[in-house]
């Protein structure tokens, strides 16, 4: 591959799905059922060149030695493609800010004053991080188009499906790949528009319809966070670009997350401007990634078609806040305060979605609940801000990737053979009639609940030791000091608390929350919330997969059709009757074009934990991440250990929920009573999702509507009926003159006569003397 | 010619014609019957005849008498074509009403009608009756003894 | 520039009191259907107050007898147009209208037009004065119509009428005796030559018309001292007249006669067409022979 460099491969990432959206677009038509082919080519190629580049990336960061904590070094390619904008002379930083240490260049030191250039490089990235994310999107991608050939085959938007796949992975390998935060801003918005178009695939519905709504407004007041978050690092940092860049002077100017910056000790702003900023970037990461308080916009997503359900809503879009705040890991190690506030976030989060998650009876809600709670994880872990918090979170979102979109695939098998059905109510006993999907099924909501050795008991255990290690610090305090006697890095600003660096500002009110007593809290949370999620998950699994056999009349027989246009992913709709056009089979397996990426799922879901845990892989290779080896964060680094203690805690929490699920659901008829009815009015909270979505509509919904009613009032009244008004000027004026054609002929000679005489008066006036 | 002597004849008959022509505007603005709008209408060309006529005896030459004689002409073909069409209006209407003709109005006007008029008191007329002869007339106790008219 | 016996200037305020008397007198006398004998006086009395006023800015003439005949007939002209258009029943106004033709023919003989005087009262007064009479005599045997008692606009109307006429006196006061400083006007001191030598050698049809001409030619002198000396065009009138007419302007003349034809046919033409369709709406069931007395 020598005439292939990096970073061509790296534009080929996101280029390959862009063509194949582009040709899906003008050729859809034509291809017919074939219209598949030009996106699925694109995110295929675009996943060997993803894995190549993973396998590159991995030989420049080389092997991990041991499970030592070592001192890694930052590996990263930047690609640029072109300067987008470039201003000179556009503003001065203000006082005090680290823009102000930016060595001025020679013309703008000839300038005299402190005013400074600005430019805008569209520039890929290319560093562990993000090609563990490129892997993670284009192989998800490409087994969900694989799925998809299955499950929306007949659909009439068949070509439009595939366009937006191609699209939105195209939109999401260039987020990743991003090096400059205002592109990241750009993607970020072309993943939720993609979103959009995709919960709203099926628009004749009308419920699917305000579901895109309502995910696209919600992710707006994320968006709005994230610009202001990118106005203020501007402000603050004098550049937007991830890396360091050099002028034509041959200066440096140092990028924010720029191998010059992070060396730096005190090279991020704390205090107020730094909190805020990392505050207005969790607020964007919470509405991507549905965390409270705008976590109410994904259980609606389930709207869209199941296998679009799979990809972004499960493995890549909602990961996408995971992966900024991952990326902006030095700025939030100065602001220990915010970095609290996003484990309380996460974990609150994960408790509230999973106790709302035990008394749902559609499957995709169970599995849209499940999500938000594990990225609930995902955050409280990157709230620890030690490098095991950073690497778990990223742990997990590739394990909880393969499992949830496993699991999703599933449920659109499920869903496919029972004719549109996912009232787990109406079907049960499908292990029998479906093999392949209920053992695959199995095998993720295995992983999910975290049952060893499944892929999730690793990456949750990993969580649950960067909690307990921030809430009881001195039982891990000799692995420190084994790692300070071992590591050749600098630890002289480490400290027992869990440590930051030097902050150059005072600390704010925030960080008094950064308290072992918070940790230990949000750690019990996790545990209470791990049960929990065992318990849902096999409550599911029991209800859907045991008991007596039953099977909703409509529903398809192997090699019907599943959901088209018209369907929706609604719980209590029946399939469109009639259409089993092949008589009444014993199978009601899915065509194998569905069966094949389930199968393909399981195997990492159940492998990938232990390999990557076992070899310490995966931690070695995301600390080479140049965010990662920030002064701040790579002094959390703690050797890799087992922590046998936490594995029993997290193992017998998800027992008991397989247990109590057991007790009420095993081989019982999913229709019967529910254990739901001990809880009492409990019940009634949980299923109404804590009302926040009444809150939404009291608070902000109805207002607003109010006042676009009153707008569009001032808007037809006061602006058309000015309008109107002065249009009735003429007329009126036109109506005052008719009156004098009266029809009278006498009285139009008399007109006539006085004109005559006006001018014959006129005209002895001026002859006049 | 002595324009001393024939410049106020000219004047005074100018005057005369002009007052003519006023006139006969006047009455062609004003009434109402489509006979007298026509007589109205040849007093403007009698006006015209006399002003032609002042200024053809004004200038010595025959100009201005030529040209009254081809008004005359015309109007007496004018009168005897207009006269056919007042009758074929008449026929239409049933009356010589030159406001019974409205339909060139607007949509929205409505059509003028006159005001109620008082009504005219006429005195019926008593025609005297003579007796017949050899018969006597008839008694009648509520016949007046005075008559007022025989 | 010969100085004018009367000063334009000083019949200004004469002028407009002259043009206000006309104005309310015509008002109050156009037929109104609310007016009774008191308005008709008081019009009367301001119409004549008017007159005075005109006559006041009247011009001397030669001679008493020349301003006597003069104001006599211009008189007669005046008084019976006014009462023409101020008549509420046609027929008197065509009445009067006889009268007003008299007076005007009387004008144009002081004038020395004596063929336009005679056929003036020939073609107005015998023939197209009868016409109106017999169209009124078939239209209108009742009398007074409402729509008689009614005027159009009067106010209007007189204000108009009488600017007119204010606007006219002053222009005509202000004529001036001098050569005309716009215009070339073609010189015509006197008769064409067409016209002098053969006709009043010719006997027959010319003799004939002329006799009443040379009578009236002989008469004119006789009744006013109207100077015939100074009457370019007043011997053999109607001779150089005819001369005049049948030499200078033939192609009108016979215009006029086809012209004569054309509107005696085309009157015939729209009498028998609308006859016809008269026919037609006598079976048709709407009929406009309720509208006779009624106001529609």
């Amino acid at each position: 591959m020598q005439e292939f460099s990096p970073s061509t491969l790296l534009v080929l990432v996101p280029l390959l799905p862009l063509l194949g959206a582009i040709l899906t677009v003008l050729l859809g038509r034509t291809l017919g059922a074939k219209a598949h082919l030009p996106a699925m080519a694109g995110i295929a190629g675009a996943a060997i060149v993803a894995i190549a580049l993973l396998a590159a990336t991995a030989r420049d960061v080389g092997p991990a030695h041991g499970v030592h904590a070592e001192a890694v070094r930052p590996v990263e390619m930047i690609s640029t493609l072109w300067q987008w904008a470039s201003f000179d002379a556009a503003y001065t930083p203000p006082a005090g800010s680290p823009a102000t240490d930016a060595r001025l260049t020679p013309r703008e030191l000839a300038a005299g004053q402190d005013v400074r250039s600005f430019s805008l490089p569209v520039a890929l990235r290319l560093d562990p991080l993000t090609a563990t994310m490129l892997t993670i999107i284009t192989c998800v991608g490409l087994l969900v188009a694989i799925y998809s050939t299955g499950y929306m085959h007949g659909d009439p938007g068949y070509p439009r499906f595939f366009a937006l796949v191609a699209m939105f992975v195209f939109s999401m390998s260039m987020l990743v790949a991003a090096s400059n935060f205002l592109l990241v801003y750009v993607f970020w918005e072309a993943v939720g528009a993609c979103s959009y178009l995709l919960i709203g695939f099926w628009f004749t519905k009308p419920e699917a319809a305000r579901a895109a709504k309502k995910a696209f407004l919600v992710n707006r007041v994320g968006d709005f966070g994230l610009a202001i978050a990118v106005f203020l690092l501007w402000m603050t940092y004098g550049t937007l670009d991830f890396h360091d860049t050099i002028s034509s002077d041959g200066v440096i100017m140092p990028g924010i997350l720029g191998q010059t910056r992070l060396a730096d000790a005190a090279g991020y702003v704390g205090g107020a401007v730094g909190t805020a900023i990392c505050l207005l970037l969790l607020l964007a990461a919470c509405g991507k990634s549905a965390q409270l308080p705008l976590h109410v916009w994904l259980p609606d997503a389930m709207e869209g078609p199941t296998p679009a359900s799979a990809l972004i809503h499960a493995a890549t879009m909602v990961t996408a806040g995971i992966y900024l705040i991952t990326r902006s890991a030095p700025l939030f190690a100065a602001c220990p305060g915010a970095l609290t506030v996003v484990s309380i976030v996460g974990a609150t989060t994960a408790l509230v979605a999973a106790l709302i998650g035990t008394v749902q009876n559609d499957l995709k809600r169970v599995l849209a609940y499940s999500t938000i709670s594990q990225l609930g994880y995902m955050f409280a872990s990157l709230g620890t801000g030690t490098l095991l918090g950073f690497t778990a979170a990223i742990f997990h979102l590739l394990t909880h990737a393969c499992f949830k979109a496993l699991l999703f695939l599933g449920a659109g098998s499920v869903m496919h053979a029972m004719g549109g059905v996912i009232d787990m109510r109406r079907f049960g006993g499908l292990r029998r009639v479906m093999p392949i999907t209920a053992a695959t099924f199995l095998v993720g909501s295995a992983a999910l609940a975290g049952v060893a050795p499944f892929a999730g008991f690793f990456s949750k255990d990993e969580i649950l030791a960067a909690l307990h290690a921030k809430g009881w610090p001195a039982a891990h305090g000799d692995h420190h000091a084994t790692a300070t006697a071992g590591g050749p890095f600098h630890l002289a600003a480490f400290s027992s608390d869990g440590g930051h660096a030097a902050v150059t500002a005072p600390a704010v009110g925030l960080d008094a929350l950064d308290r072992p007593e918070t940790w230990q809290i949000l750690f019990w949370m996790s545990l209470v919330t791990a049960g929990l999620t065992a318990f849902y998950t096999f409550r599911a699994v029991f209800m859907t997969f045991t008991g007596p056999t039953r099977v909703p009349e409509g529903a398809h027989g192997h090699g019907g059709h599943g959901d088209h246009a018209g369907h929706g992913d609604h719980a209590d709709h029946a399939g469109h009757a009639g259409h089993d056009s092949h008589g009444s089979h014993e199978s009601y397996e899915s065509p194998s074009a569905m069966t094949w990426p389930l199968m393909i799922l399981a195997v990492p879901s159940a492998l990938v934990g232990w390999l990557l845990f076992s070899t310490n892989w995966l931690a070695h290779f995301l600390s080479a991440t140049p965010s990662l080896t920030a002064t701040a964060v790579a002094a959390t680094a703690t050797p890799h250990v087992f922590h046998m203690n936490l594995a029993i805690q997290g193992t017998l929490a998800a027992a008991i929920g397989i247990v109590i699920a057991a007790i009420g659901h095993l081989g019982r008829r999913s229709d019967g009573p529910q254990l739901e009815r001990f809880l009492g009015p409990l019940q009634t909270l949980f299923a109404n999702k804590f009302y926040f979505d009444q809150i939404y509509s009291a608070l902000i919904v109805r207002p607003l509507e109010a006042l676009a009613l009153v707008a569009a009032l001032f808007d037809r009244h006061v602006i058309d009926g000015t309008v109107d008004a002065i249009a009735g000027i003429p007329v009126a004026l036109g109506s005052l003159v008719r009156r004098s054609q009266s029809g009278l002929l006498q009285r139009y000679a008399l007109a006539g006569v006085m004109g005559v005489l006006a001018i014959v008066v006129l005209l002895a006036w001026q002859l006049r003397g | 010619m002595n324009p001393t002597q024939s410049l106020p004849l000219l004047q005074n008959a100018l005057t005369v014609g002009a007052i003519l022509f006023s006139l006969g505007l006047v009455g062609i603005l004003t009434r109402r019957n489509l006979i007298v709008m026509f007589l109205a209408a040849e007093m403007m060309l009698q006006g015209i005849s006399v002003s032609l006529v002042a200024w053809s005896r004004y200038h010595g030459d025959w100009g201005g008498h030529v040209l009254v004689i081809f008004v005359l002409t015309v109007a007496a073909c004018e009168a005897a074509v207009a006269l056919v069409f007042v009758l074929q209006a008449f026929s239409r209407t049933g009356r010589l009403d030159a406001a019974a003709w409205q339909s060139l109005r607007e949509a929205n006007v409505a059509r003028t009608v006159d005001h109620e008029l008082p009504s005219i008191d006429t005195v019926p007329l008593r025609f005297p009756t003579l007796t017949p002869a050899g018969v006597l007339p008839p008694d009648d106790e509520n016949e007046p003894l005075q008559r007022e008219h025989v | 520039m010969t100085p004018l016996s009367f000063d334009p200037l000083a019949s200004g305020p004469l002028l407009a009191g002259a043009v206000l008397a006309t104005v309310a007198s015509l008002w109050l006398l156009l037929p109104n259907g609310r007016d009774n004998a008191s308005t008709r006086w008081l019009g009367t009395l301001l119409g004549l107050a008017a007159l005075a006023a005109f006559i006041a800015t009247g011009r001397r003439l030669g001679g008493l007898g020349e301003e006597a005949v003069f104001l006599i007939v211009s008189l007669v002209a005046v008084i019976s147009a006014a009462a023409t258009i101020v008549s509420r029943s046609p027929v008197y106004a065509a009445i009067w209208f006889a009268l007003s033709l008299a007076g005007v023919a009387g004008v144009l003989l002081v004038l020395g037009a004596q063929f336009l005087g005679v056929a003036t009262i020939v073609v107005y007064a015998g023939a197209i004065l009868v016409m109106f009479l017999f169209v009124l005599m078939l239209a209108q045997p009742a009398g007074l119509a409402p729509y008689d008692r009614v005027s159009n606009e009067p106010f209007l109307s007189a204000l108009a009428g009488a600017v007119l006429l204010g606007v006219l006196s002053l222009s005509i006061g202000r004529l001036s005796a001098g050569p005309a400083t716009c215009c070339e006007l073609p010189s015509r001191g006197t008769a064409t030559p067409l016209t002098t030598t053969p006709l009043t050698t010719t006997p027959s049809a010319a003799a004939d018309v002329a006799t009443p001409a040379a009578a009236n030619a002989t008469a004119a002198p006789a009744a006013g001292a109207i100077s015939t000396a100074t009457d370019p065009l007043a011997e053999n009138h109607v001779a150089r007249l005819g001369g005049e007419l049948f030499g200078r302007h033939l192609v009108a003349v016979e215009a006029a006669g086809v012209l004569l034809l054309v509107a005696l046919i085309g009157a015939i033409a729209v009498v028998s067409r609308g006859e016809a369709a008269l026919a037609a709406e006598a079976t048709a069931p709407t009929r406009p022979s309720a509208g006779r007395s009624a106001i529609r």
